[in-house]
């Protein structure tokens, strides 16, 4: 064909240039493989002598060692018979490195997750001891926790037991159980306050997408079918379903329960904001999406002003003055 | 404007541990604002129930907003003596006595000192420990 006819007879000024770059490159390669080869033939005597004793490590690693040698010899096989100059079509070695390659990527996701632990035994069979901030250094002491003196004083223990939360157990009187240990890894905790601040945005980015706003404009510039939805009560709100539970739990007990003055204050401001068409007007903060910072309407959030308000006005007065 | 009083019973629970049947009475009065208490327990005299007045118990009756309707909790139990104390005071057929407390402890202190058979009631030990 064309192609392959103009590849074959390059121009022979390239030919020229080419030639003494791939001299030299000729000459390192050779120079790397003797020194390559030097440094292998030292590895093996090691590993032959038993330098390098792997039966009470992880098994894992001793897997993902075997594959790679396994890898190295195909591909070195490879190799060898391309630059013999024969074809590599149907070589056997390839569909062998193909299935190797495949076990070890999937083998990747395991290593990310053994990472921490191994970097961690790692560094404490270099260094000796636990570093300084391990975090295994703080974890909870149930030995401390266990009175040390007769049965009678078991009754204190169960206050003190919901410090080791991870355990789902409590002390039981009598004779203490033995302590099992959660199956839990410990994974070190690092979310830097960017972080942090980023999974705010993206949080409130998708509370203003599911907005009726956005939810309106998506419907008029999208094909679907408009969708009728089994709608909720559209003047449901928090209070009238809490009136509802509270109802419900009366009759079933057959009691009446008091109502506190922040309550009964919660059911006034429901019932005034209710009758003032309040909602009309006010619709949900998509400044997530637009950039812009959230501002609060002063009628929305009175809550906080009135929390200021009590914390001044905390002397014994005060008290009685709430009665 | 009528003057009717519908009565309507709602939830009716019989109760074997308790030995009473537990009912929610929502009651209907489209002309009166609220009702009155006294009027409430007339109805318990009321010849559809089959059992004496004085085994039943109406309770907790809160007015629903618009004054038209009015739910409370009512009380039948089997026998007579099993009502909550509070309740039988509020209907006089309970009187609680009227002992002190000081005197009381000094009357078991007296039978401490003295002895077991120091009295008609001998006084017993009552303490958790044992």
């Amino acid at each position: 064909m064309k192609g392959s006819d103009a590849l074959k007879m390059a121009a022979p000024e390239v030919l020229e240039s080419d030639l003494p770059l791939a001299l030299s490159l000729l000459n390192n390669l050779q120079e790397q493989v003797v020194a390559v080869t030097a440094q292998i033939q030292a590895l093996t005597k090691k590993v032959q002598a038993g330098a390098y004793p792997t039966d009470k490590g992880l098994s894992f690693l001793e897997v993902k060692d075997q594959l790679l040698l396994m890898y190295l010899m195909d591909l070195s096989y490879l190799i060898l018979d391309k630059a013999s100059g024969s074809s590599l079509q149907e070589h056997p070695a390839i569909l062998r490195l193909v299935e190797i390659r495949t076990v070890l990527e999937k083998l990747r996701p395991l290593d990310q997750k053994l990472k921490y632990q191994i970097d961690k035994l790692v560094r404490t069979a270099v260094t000796g001891s636990l570093s300084e901030n391990d975090p295994l250094r703080f974890k909870p002491h149930p030995s401390n926790m266990i009175s040390k003196l007769s049965s009678e004083d078991e009754d204190d223990e169960e206050t003190e037991e919901g410090q080791s939360g991870t355990s789902g157990k409590k002390a039981t009187k009598g004779a203490p159980r033995k302590y099992i240990p959660p199956r839990l890894v410990p994974v070190h905790y690092d979310e830097t306050e960017a972080e942090r601040e980023k999974k705010l945005l993206e949080r409130a980015k998708k509370r203003a997408l599911s907005s009726s706003v956005i939810r309106e404009l998506k419907e008029q510039y999208s094909d679907a079918p408009e969708e009728i939805r089994d709608s909720r009560h559209p003047h449901a709100t928090r209070q009238s379903q809490e009136d509802q539970h509270r109802i419900k739990y009366e009759e079933s007990m057959m009691v009446r329960l008091s109502v506190s003055k922040r309550e009964k204050g919660r059911r006034r401001r429901a019932n005034a904001m209710s009758s003032q068409l309040h909602s009309l007007t006010h619709f949900s903060d998509i400044s997530a999406l637009t950039g812009g910072t959230p501002h609060l309407d002063e009628d929305q959030n009175p809550i906080k002003k009135r929390k200021k308000m009590l914390k001044k006005g905390r002397k014994k007065k005060g008290f009685r003055r709430r009665r | 404007v009528n003057d009717t009083v519908t009565i309507r019973p709602r939830r009716l629970m019989t109760s074997r541990f308790l030995q009473n049947k537990q009912i929610v009475i929502d009651v209907l009065h489209p002309g009166k604002a609220e009702l009155r208490k006294t009027d409430l327990n007339h109805f318990k005299s009321h010849k559809m129930y089959k059992t004496a007045p004085d085994v039943i118990f109406v309770f907790g009756f809160r007015t629903h907003f618009g004054r038209s309707k009015t739910t409370g909790f009512g009380l039948c139990f089997y026998a007579k003596g099993n009502e909550s104390k509070h309740r039988l005071k509020k209907h006089s057929l309970y009187k609680k006595e009227k002992t002190s407390r000081k005197q009381n402890k000094e009357g078991k202190n007296r039978i401490k000192s003295k002895g077991a058979g120091a009295g008609a009631t001998p006084w017993r030990c009552h303490s958790k420990l044992r």
